[in-house]
């Protein structure tokens, strides 16, 4: 391969390449820039010989405390050609762009799979005692490009960022996704995905049609007042399962950069029972790639089992968007049966999807002492 | 007579052990054997039931293949200048380089053989790099690839890490075969191998810790062939060296011819390794090199360098003088011995 150039591009033609492409992550989007707004943001465009525009990234600059030095970072991206015959054709341009910049070190995470687990395999790894992570558990596949991005970054002197358990550092490794397509590429009916899922999602879907629960895609006019009452619900999610809530300025901002790319890019579910709100859903859709990104449930009313009832109306709409994949986000990689991550795992494992790894993410020094720096600066905040 | 005792029970034992805690290991017949013979190796592996027997080079084939029934894997790569290869659907050629690969499939008579992928280990003797590998995968579909053969080094703790990236350039390169040989690893890495790699078949070759696995099992004596007294001043030898004291001269059975005085570099090298290396040069300055034959308890020092066949030892005065016709003990590298007989019993 020729030389590539790499220098920034507008948001416009960033939005525009990508459009022109089937997958490509909503952390790489010009809008996720606005979402992050404590960040520096830049957008990178890789020019071929041609001068025409092969890739995109969407740079985040997070500064290091007192020095003017940044931590470039490109969550699950750049939107590149993975399985280009040498990456380093691709890197190389960028992170000389990125040290002119200031940067002290890169951080990436190639949006490639490295090996899947389908539902029989984690409901087995979970199932056997002798078993703790889903690194344990043969894969149903392993993905030959996700290989060689492995042994190609390392060859490169990329460093690998181990998250323990698979949820410490920036984006998960592992996710849980519904394939929406056959092998062959057809696009799967209701029926079949619906047949996929284990019983119990089945009776629950089938439950909370029975006790009326009722959901949809909150139309735009309605979008201010559902996005307030699905931030009160989820909230009160976040109290019930021990985590931190982001403000709701942080969902009107999301709402508003993502839904300016795209009137489908961004959509709020719910269900409601008897007018009463039990599980609301945030929904992001990149090309054909969609993802559950936020939810909130009612401790009340757990019976008319809305979670699985807005989760199946997300599934639906993807369907009709023609979607390729409907992605439940990240897992944690414990199959240990007494470790609390595990229920999300199973609640996942139901759809009847699989479980992916991803090559996790990656990064290139460019000045060591910053770079160890910032490690014990991390480390120190845990 | 330089003789090797096989306690055959116990080393049937051991090698029955070490087969029944996985019998998927492949047993390595080269060279002289072990000091045992491929022939009795290629009987004792058909006896075993193991399914696949690895030799070292071509020239070995013809021999093990009459005694053994299952697959032959040759352990020295194929290479274009080979004359002695053959190839028969039992045989399992070792390929680790692209034009090999050409040179190997350019010939369709040869129908299409069956080889082991040789990766290039941190030993960097032979095998494909990962771009190689990668480069070869589109030629492979000619050859039947019955898995990849990893040659890694021995000792210096885990290999773990180094066969984890191994297996996933296997997984980059897109050849779907999922079975690895593999030498040199310890218990616990193929454990937690075969744990995080359980859609591979991961098969240990193993020579050494197989045949000479129990020591205790093998016993080496020489003949006492004769039994000269001497005094201070006497003139001996080929090359009429003098006594330095009184006492005798001993000739035992075990030359040059059967290795013994031969000795390869050794492989220790730590500081303890290298003052006795010193240590035995001064011996040998002064005309006294210690030999491996033990007589009454002690190693001996050798009279003069080893002849082809025998070897004069200088017994000082005091020490108990075996009579013509005893065994006495020999400490030997069993790679590199000819034994003029095996007896088991």
């Amino acid at each position: 391969m020729s030389r590539l150039d790499v220098r920034p591009v507008s948001a416009e033609e960033h939005r525009a390449f990508i459009r022109s492409r089937r997958h490509a992550s909503f952390l790489q989007t010009p809008a996720w820039g606005e979402v992050k707004s404590d960040w520096r943001r830049e957008s990178l465009g890789w020019y071929d010989a041609t001068g025409t525009l092969v890739g995109v990234a969407l740079v985040l600059y997070r500064q290091l405390p007192k020095v003017k030095r940044y931590l470039a970072y490109l969550p699950e991206g750049p939107v590149v050609d993975w399985d280009a015959e040498d990456l380093a054709d691709w890197l190389t341009p960028m992170t000389a762009h990125l040290k002119a910049q200031g940067a002290f070190a890169v951080r990436i995470g190639p949006p490639v799979v490295t090996r899947r687990w389908d539902a029989a395999a984690v409901k087995a790894g979970v199932a056997d005692e002798g078993v703790h992570r889903l690194g344990e558990v043969p894969p149903t596949r392993r993905e030959p490009v996700g290989a060689r991005v492995l042994g190609r970054l390392r060859e490169l002197g990329w460093q690998q960022q181990v998250a323990e358990g698979g949820f410490a550092a920036g984006q998960p490794q592992y996710n849980f996704q519904v394939p929406l397509r056959t092998p062959e590429g057809e696009q799967r009916t209701e029926d079949d995905v619906l047949k996929a899922m284990n019983q119990q999602w089945r009776r629950n879907i089938k439950k909370a049609a029975k006790e009326g629960v009722v959901t949809r895609r909150v139309p735009s006019a309605e979008l201010d007042t559902a996005l307030r009452q699905f931030h009160v619900l989820y909230v009160h999610t976040a109290e019930r399962d021990h985590f931190t809530p982001r403000p709701l300025g942080y969902f009107t901002t999301m709402f508003a950069a993502l839904g300016a790319e795209d009137p489908d890019r961004i959509a709020l579910f719910t269900a409601e029972h008897e007018g009463d709100l039990v599980a609301s859903t945030i929904l992001i859709q990149v090309g054909g790639h969609v993802w559950y990104s936020y939810g909130a449930s009612s401790t009340e009313k757990r019976d008319v089992r809305g979670s699985n009832a807005v989760q199946w109306e997300m599934m639906r709409h993807a369907l009709e968007q023609g979607a390729d994949v409907y992605d439940l986000r990240g897992i944690t990689d414990t199959l240990d049966s007494d470790d609390s991550h595990v229920g999300l795992i199973q609640f996942k494992v139901g759809t009847g999807g699989e479980a992916v790894e991803h090559v996790g993410e990656w990064d290139l020094p460019l000045n060591r002492a910053l770079y160890k720096a910032f490690s014990l600066y991390m480390a120190r905040r845990g | 007579m330089l003789t090797l005792h096989v306690d055959e029970a116990r080393w049937r034992r051991h090698l029955e052990q070490v087969r029944d805690a996985d019998p998927s290991v492949v047993p390595v017949a080269k060279g002289n054997g072990y000091g045992l013979g491929l022939v009795r190796l290629a009987e004792t592996a058909q006896s075993l039931g193991l399914d696949t027997l690895a030799v070292g080079t071509y020239a070995e084939v013809p021999v093990v293949e009459r005694h053994f029934d299952g697959s032959v894997l040759v352990l020295s790569p194929w290479r274009p200048f080979e004359t002695r290869a053959t190839y028969d659907p039992r045989l399992i050629h070792t390929v680790g380089r692209v034009s090999d690969v050409e040179d190997l499939t350019s010939d369709p008579s040869r129908g299409r053989p069956r080889v082991a992928l040789e990766l290039l280990t941190s030993m960097r003797r032979h095998g494909f790099t990962p771009a190689e590998l990668r480069a070869a995968a589109p030629l492979v579909d000619r050859l039947q690839v019955e898995g990849f053969a990893l040659h890694l080094p021995m000792d210096h703790g885990s290999h773990l890490g180094e066969v984890e990236r191994l297996l996933n350039d296997i997984v980059a390169s897109g050849i779907e075969a999922r079975t690895v040989w593999i030498s040199h690893l310890a218990a616990d890495d193929m454990t937690r191998l075969r744990s995080s790699y359980g859609d591979f078949d991961v098969r240990p070759r193993t020579g050494t810790g197989l045949w000479l696995g129990d020591r205790g099992a093998l016993r080496v004596t020489s003949s006492v062939l004769d039994v000269h007294p001497v005094e201070r001043g006497d003139v001996y030898g080929y090359r009429g060296r003098s006594a330095p004291r009184a006492g005798h001269i001993l000739v035992v059975s075990g030359g040059t011819a059967h290795g013994i005085g031969l000795e390869a570099p050794t492989g220790g090298a730590s500081l303890r390794d290298r003052a006795a290396r010193v240590a035995k040069g001064g011996l040998d300055a002064a005309g006294f090199v210690r030999s491996p034959f033990t007589v009454t308890g002690k190693q001996r020092l050798f009279a003069e360098p080893p002849h082809m066949q025998a070897s004069m030892l200088f017994l000082p005065h005091g020490a108990a003088v075996p009579a013509i016709g005893d065994q006495v003990d020999v400490q030997v590298r069993f790679t590199a011995t000819a034994f003029d007989q095996t007896l088991l019993g």
